[in-house]
């Protein structure tokens, strides 16, 4: 039986090149960068390299990046720089969610595409909100944010400001962890003043991710001790991590155009050969292709548990997930679907699909075909079900 | 017409292999996931997303229906508030058959009913024989070993006339495991699960101190009315207990009695005290299977889940043993056997 894997956005295998950097840091390299001898100035000169090596893939100063065990605690430490009050978007990641949740704040719909519309959050900005943030691109239904027009709208904020004479500031935060391997990750080009990354989604190691905050945003520590990361992220270095990060990060951006491509191909022929053997599937997420992810496919089937058919497809070595995965195991629809809108049922009957480096064509054939043959299967039972109940007589 | 069989999955092995046996007998199956209560505190968390995502695995197996059917708030009143409340008033508790009583083989049996089932089933250690006179008949499992007969001894005759179930027909539970194999249920490598499912793995003890307010009381010495040290609610402690008598060292004692209203708890050190054992235990809130009592005269009695049948003379509400008998917490269940058949039983008083 073939193995399929359609779940790149949960979980990317580590990049052999990227084992292979890493693997001398987990034998003979294995001294603490903080120590007083030669070997120890090695490491933390390859530390410095690789955080140089970041720096120069998001056109950003080295100085300004803290590394951070993944996504969720680079996020944590974005939302820590600030006090007041907080604008985000509906379909954020649980962890920028939560984070809001500390603060005063101000939760933007989304459109039934997902997107955010820049001038609603113009609109949610109040005189003391001090941080938006706003996902580059969302990991469940693979919208891509417009953050660009987004940072209009907050230099726009503070001209306000500094004209009023105003002094809270603003920043614009966005997490690019599920964009990384497709998109430009430019902070300049983006406009933004906080970006995390994540290396285990772009076939680097988990538990390491980085947070850039431009020169303006003074960053308050979260873990406390011997002042590693300009003090603001204590602990001995995550050096294996830091170095595979920085080599997948430099491999995903070599590889971004025409990796992209590559993937919007397979995307686009799983959806048609779903289509054509299931018409009533439904496809989220926006029709402009620029303005989502290339490897990315939610779709749902009317009338099916999606649950049950991630079981059925797993007896036919094909892996797939229903959405974020903090999601499935808490048995609730996702916030995401429920803030675009989907009706519950629908919800319900969501996969999704992301493809990945190791995808090819044959994978996507047999997986269509597999995905196909699970959902006529669950049809015909529970049509087969539905008739075979006899209507109770209603006695008055 | 086939007739509508709704059975109980609760992601373990035992029901997984009863809805396989159902399907392949076949019934016409829907599997019902029931969501009982648990505390939502950490520690207390019982791992139901797991077991549902077991029960679904089956159930997809087995190409049937699995509905979640929500019974926290019967389970809540029915079960385990009266194990908190029977705790508070000094007696120890079967929550499981309070469970079976009400919840799987009262709720989920009337709901299944109105649902248009013709019967129920679940995974239960126990068999239901059906006479030609039309009288329906709890027996004990073929494996003695796993017979749960013991907590099935509140479910009339009218519920078990509805109930199917097909494990207390297998010999032993390696055997289970292998047809659960076999048929790549996904399920029969899991432990099997003991002790109150909503307790979890911190225990009694935890469970009763955040439900009863903590009562600093003395432990007695029975024999002396010596006091021998402190404990912190007398609720805490059941009658036999060794463990968690926190009296800096000595002899290990055993619990001989608790007060609840005084708040304080006896213990003696001699492990073959007679205080520790009973002739005879009387009987409450007795019920029969079939409805009526049997006649007076000698039966099978169990104290205690697969603990050792004993013969017993019962005389109304009393049961009287052979000889001596380590003496039973009151609020346990007596269970009373003619043979292999389940009679029924009552809770032994204090």
């Amino acid at each position: 039986m073939r193995d399929v894997y359609l779940d790149y956005a949960a979980a990317t295998p580590v990049d052999p090149e990227v084992t292979a950097a890493m693997l001398a840091y987990l034998t003979e390299r294995f001294w603490n960068p903080s120590a007083p001898y030669a070997h120890a100035r090695e490491v933390r000169d390859d530390v410095e390299r690789a955080r140089g090596t970041v720096a120069r893939l998001i056109g950003a100063r080295p100085d300004c990046l803290v590394f951070t065990a993944g996504a969720t605690e680079a996020n944590n430490l974005a939302f820590a720089a600030v006090e007041g009050h907080v604008v985000v978007d509906a379909i954020e990641h649980e962890s920028v969610l939560a984070c809001a949740a500390t603060h005063a704040r101000r939760t933007v719909r989304v459109g039934p595409d997902g997107l955010v519309d820049p001038a609603a959050v113009a609109r949610a900005i109040r005189p003391d909100t001090e941080l938006v943030s706003v996902e580059l691109a969302n990991g469940e239904i693979g919208c891509v944010q417009p953050v660009r027009e987004l940072s209009r709208v907050v230099a726009a904020e503070r001209a306000r400001r500094l004209e009023a004479g105003e002094t809270t500031p603003i920043y614009l935060h966005t997490d690019a962890s599920q964009a990384a391997g497709v998109l430009s990750v430019n902070v300049a080009t983006l406009g933004v003043d906080l970006l995390t990354l994540s290396a285990a989604k772009i076939y680097g190691p988990k538990q390491v991710g980085v947070l850039w905050a431009s020169e303006e945003v003074r960053l308050r520590p979260l873990v406390y001790g011997g002042g590693q990361e300009g003090g603001v992220r204590s602990g001995t270095e995550n050096v294996a991590g830091i170095v595979g990060f920085a080599r997948a990060l430099e491999l995903a951006c070599e590889r971004r155009a025409e990796e992209s491509r590559r993937l919007a191909g397979l995307r686009e022929r799983l959806r048609e050969a779903l289509l054509a053997r299931v018409p009533d599937m439904v496809v989220s997420g926006p029709k402009n292709p620029k303005r989502r992810l290339p490897g990315l496919l939610h779709v749902a089937f009317p009338g099916v548990e999606a649950r049950r058919l991630v079981i059925a497809l797993e007896r036919r070595g094909v892996s797939v997930g229903t959405g974020s995965a903090c999601a499935a195991s808490r048995m609730r629809v996702s916030h995401v679907l429920e803030a675009i809108g989907m009706p519950r049922a629908l919800a319900e009957g969501s996969l999704r699909l992301t493809m990945g480096r190791g995808t090819t064509e044959e994978d996507v054939d047999y997986a269509a075909n597999a995905i196909a043959e699970a959902v006529c299967a669950e049809v015909s039972r529970r049509t087969v079900h539905a008739s075979s109940i006899v209507a109770p007589d209603r006695k008055n | 017409m086939v007739a509508k069989v709704y059975c109980g999955l609760s992601g373990g092995v035992d029901s997984a292999l009863a809805a396989a046996l159902l399907v392949e007998q076949g019934y016409d199956v829907t599997a019902v996931y029931m969501r009982n209560w648990s505390r939502d505190l950490p520690g207390f968390r019982c791992p139901w997303a797991q077991e549902l995502a077991d029960a679904e695995r089956v159930a997809v197996t087995l190409g049937i229906d699995l509905e979640v059917w929500d019974c926290e708030a019967e389970y809540k009143a029915t079960v385990v508030d009266y194990l908190v409340d029977a705790y508070a008033h000094g007696y120890t508790p079967n929550p499981d058959v309070m469970c079976n009583q009400t919840v799987k083989f009262g709720t989920f049996l009337e709901r299944a009913l109105d649902a248009g089932a013709d019967f129920v089933a679940t995974g239960h250690y126990g068999r239901v024989e059906r006479s030609a006179d039309g009288r329906v008949r709890l027996l004990r499992a073929l494996d003695e070993h796993k017979d749960q007969t013991y907590f099935l001894w509140r479910v009339g005759e009218e519920a078990l006339a509805r109930t199917l179930l097909p494990v207390g027909e297998i010999r032993d539970k390696a055997e289970v495991r292998r047809m659960c194999a076999e048929r790549g249920l996904g399920v029969e490598n899991k432990p099997d699960s003991d002790g109150i499912c909503f307790v979890g793995p911190v225990g009694i003890r935890t469970f009763l101190l955040d439900s009863l307010e903590r009562r600093s009381g003395d432990v007695v010495e029975w024999e002396t009315g010596r006091v021998l040290g402190r404990h912190d609610g007398a609720f805490l402690f059941t009658v036999g207990q060794r463990r968690g008598l926190d009296l800096g060292g000595g002899p290990a004692r055993y619990v001989v009695n608790t007060d609840v209203e005084k708040n304080v708890v006896y213990v003696t050190a001699d492990h073959d005290s007679p205080a520790l054992f009973c002739r005879e235990v009387t009987l409450e809130d007795v019920r029969w299977i079939s409805g009526e009592a049997p006649v007076g005269g000698r039966y099978l009695v169990r104290t205690r889940h697969t603990g050792e049948l004993r013969e017993a003379e019962l005389d109304g509400a009393v049961l009287r043993f052979e000889e001596p008998v380590r003496r039973v917490a009151p609020g346990q269940s007596a269970v009373v056997y003619d043979g292999v058949r389940c009679l029924g039983g009552g809770i032994v008083t204090k």
